[in-house]
């Protein structure tokens, strides 16, 4: 389905809307971050990037498995924990957002299907927002088969016209929001349509960044699992976890029990983000790490990526948002380190 | 002024006359403004290094690494580690020395003295240009910086774009070093712990309210301890799992390991690791700043940072980085040491 709406007419819809959790950009302190608001007004979708990705909300840094209690010893009582009810709404996900979520859609839809994801993702409806300009310095969608204005991973698509949005809705949950306010959606002009074209083609001529030759990457990666490369590649690399925390698709997690009283014995079964950058990501319980040092750590990180996920799904793990190497405290620069990667021994 | 010929000068000279194993020092970004960390071993590469307000990083943060790496190698390369270094990164040297974490012989230091000024906060700096791309920063002699954009050159005044902690530097030039390039300006601050004041201010609640918003921000990817020169510990009490496990270790040993600190970044576990970092922090911190400018979240670690450093003034005048055989804070005391804190 294909309509406009114009800009004065975004809190109108908000409001038929309220139902559902509303998520939106915010600037807080220094950077943007998407909050829950029940006020229309709060809705902003011009933005530079979200320090944390909507994976946030689908896949949550913290989500409680269970609780547990055992008062009568040997007979402990256990209470399963499910997201709640509630349906939500992103609005403002930047395309590149939205496509790693189809990423970590294969990783928990696979033959295991993970409930606590799908609940989330079933009950999200995600509304974009195009690129018109690239939103961040280090943008590179195009480079890994994206685009400013893709739509994997979208219910609903706008994108700016300037005085009005041109709305794109892709499936049924997208088009249940348009239904929910009828009367402020018009049919595109024929000149809607032509100023839709023609920022589509100006906005990936403004990414300036790229992999050139991204298709050598994986084949190379293969042969260098052993190479010197990554140690000097890692020497700056402080061992934090902002690259992968950050990242819209990295998907590693660790299970714990967290005891909340000694006696009787209580507590809860936690699932919480990990990363491959930190040391004990595979630590063995007899202290042996198969991956010791940063140097296998970046490794990791570049040879899922590019190698692994690619085997695997046929798709690079990395959808171009740029974030980690806007955000790296000593600028490890994933391009940088993927050109070299290409280039390496010729 | 910090000429960069002079230090490529004293760096391709010391790689010479094989001095030093390497060079820690800054090279240009190739995805922004902020220069990256240069590891030189060459002397033709020493033409990379650049040196001006946008070297933020404190490098001796990679001592902690060189350290590691040495205690492994079978017949390790004994020479020292040529390291560039700004004031509050040689007071880091300081205390490493003061701990004896590092031998004086195992660093070479080139210090930089960023005189008047210091260096800058790219977020401000970002702001203030409104997305005009930076050529060029210069330091200017008369308190402000040279901003070259494609634009052309403007002056901005640099307290408006300083980092916070140069707002509050004592000793903008190192206080150790084995060459010095530069001048030791001195410069007077009127109230160095200004930053802080609007915080002690605020009623319990109020702080309470302000630190429960920001820690909960908190996403623990430990970037503020990765980055920090003084949290070198094998084992942080943050880990939940132990690294010091040998073959030796039983099982019952392994599964004793106490968590002090859960996995959940939650309000109670946030406050924990933060206030544990400060606390350990407490006389040794040099407030280069980095944890602050690390944070992907902008929680202003320095406060906590601050607060202790104007406690350890205040109560015992103690001031960490300036005396590398000055006793630590918490391992010395005076009978006069006040203890009326003390219930």
């Amino acid at each position: 389905m294909q309509k406009v709406l114009t800009k004065k007419s975004l809190p109108q819809w908000v409001k038929k809307l309220l139902s559902y959790t509303i998520y939106t950009p915010v600037e807080e302190d220094d950077h943007w971050n998407f909050v829950a608001t029940d006020n229309p007004e709060d809705i902003n979708l011009d933005y530079p990037l979200t320090t944390l990705s909507p994976k946030k909300i689908i896949f949550p840094q913290r989500e409680i498995f269970l609780e547990f209690c055992d008062s009568t010893e040997g007979n402990p009582e256990v209470k399963e924990v499910l997201p709640a009810e509630k349906s939500a709404v992103i609005f403002g996900v930047r395309p590149c957002d939205a496509k790693a979520l189809t990423f970590t859609d294969k990783v928990f839809g696979g033959d295991f299907k993970d409930i606590y994801y799908w609940k989330r993702r079933n009950q999200t409806t995600l509304v974009g927002i195009s690129c018109n300009t690239p939103p961040y310095t280090n943008c590179f969608c195009v480079s890994v088969n994206g685009s400013p204005y893709s739509k994997e991973g979208l219910d609903i698509l706008l994108t700016d016209l300037g005085d009005k949005y041109f709305v794109e809705t892709y499936t049924k949950k997208g088009e249940k929001l348009l239904n929910l306010a009828k009367g402020l959606f018009k049919s595109p002009t024929a000149k809607d349509k032509k100023d839709l074209e023609k920022i589509r083609i100006d906005s990936k001529k403004k990414i300036k960044r790229q992999i050139k030759n991204i298709k050598k990457i994986p084949p190379k990666l293969k042969e260098m699992f052993d190479s010197p490369f990554w140690d000097e590649e890692s020497m700056s690399c402080l061992r934090c976890g902002i690259c992968t925390y950050l990242c819209p698709t990295c998907h590693c997690f660790d299970i714990n029990d967290e005891i909340t009283s000694s006696s009787p014995i209580k507590g809860k079964r936690i699932r919480t983000w990990d990363t491959c950058q930190f040391p004990d990501f595979t630590m063995h319980s007899s202290g042996h790490n198969p991956r010791p040092d940063k140097a296998s750590r970046l490794r990791q990180r570049i040879l899922h990526k590019f190698l692994y996920f690619v085997d695997r799904y046929q798709n690079y793990q990395c959808t171009g948002c740029g974030r980690c190497i806007s955000l790296c405290p000593v600028g490890i620069d994933l391009l940088e380190v993927l050109d070299k990667v290409r280039d390496y021994g010729s | 002024m910090v000429s960069l010929e002079d230090l490529k000068k004293e760096a391709k000279q010391i790689l010479k006359e094989n001095k030093v194993k390497y060079i820690i020092g800054y090279k240009k970004s190739t995805n922004g403004l902020m220069p990256v960390p240069a590891f030189i071993k060459e002397p033709e590469e020493v033409e990379k290094l650049v040196w001006d307000p946008t070297c933020v990083f404190n490098l001796t943060r990679y001592l902690v690494d060189e350290k590691r790496r040495k205690t492994k190698e079978k017949e390790p390369d004994e020479r020292p580690v040529g390291l560039v270094v700004k004031g509050c990164d040689s007071r880091a040297i300081n205390i490493l020395l003061q701990e004896k974490f590092i031998n004086r012989e195992d660093v070479y230091l080139l210090g930089v003295s960023c005189e008047n000024t210091g260096v800058l906060d790219e977020k401000k700096l970002t702001k203030k240009i409104k997305g005009e791309k930076v050529k060029k920063v210069e330091f200017d002699e008369k308190d402000n910086f040279i901003i070259t954009t494609q634009e052309g050159k403007t002056k901005i005044p640099a307290k408006e774009i300083l980092a916070n902690r140069c707002l509050e530097c004592k000793a903008n030039f190192p206080v150790i070093y084995d060459v010095l390039l530069g001048e030791k300006a001195k410069r007077s601050i009127d109230n160095p712990f200004e930053s802080i004041e609007k915080i002690e201010s605020l009623s319990t609640e109020e702080r309470w309210t302000f630190w429960k918003k920001q820690l909960d921000k908190c996403i623990r990817c430990y970037a503020c301890r990765s980055v920090c020169p003084m949290c070198y510990c094998d084992e942080c009490v943050a880990d939940t799992i132990s690294f010091a496990v040998t073959a030796d270790t039983t099982a019952e040993e392994k599964a004793q390991k106490i968590k002090w600190v859960e996995k959940s970044p939650v309000s109670s576990e946030n406050f924990i690791y933060h206030m544990v970092r400060a606390i350990h922090l407490a006389g040794r911190c040099i407030d280069c700043g980095e944890c602050e400018r690390a944070c992907p979240l902008d929680i202003p670690l320095r406060f906590l940072n601050r607060k202790l450093e104007k406690e350890a003034k205040e109560l015992f005048g103690f001031e960490a980085g300036f005396d590398p055989d000055q006793p630590s804070l918490i391992s010395c005391f005076k009978d006069e040491d006040p203890e009326d804190f003390i219930r």
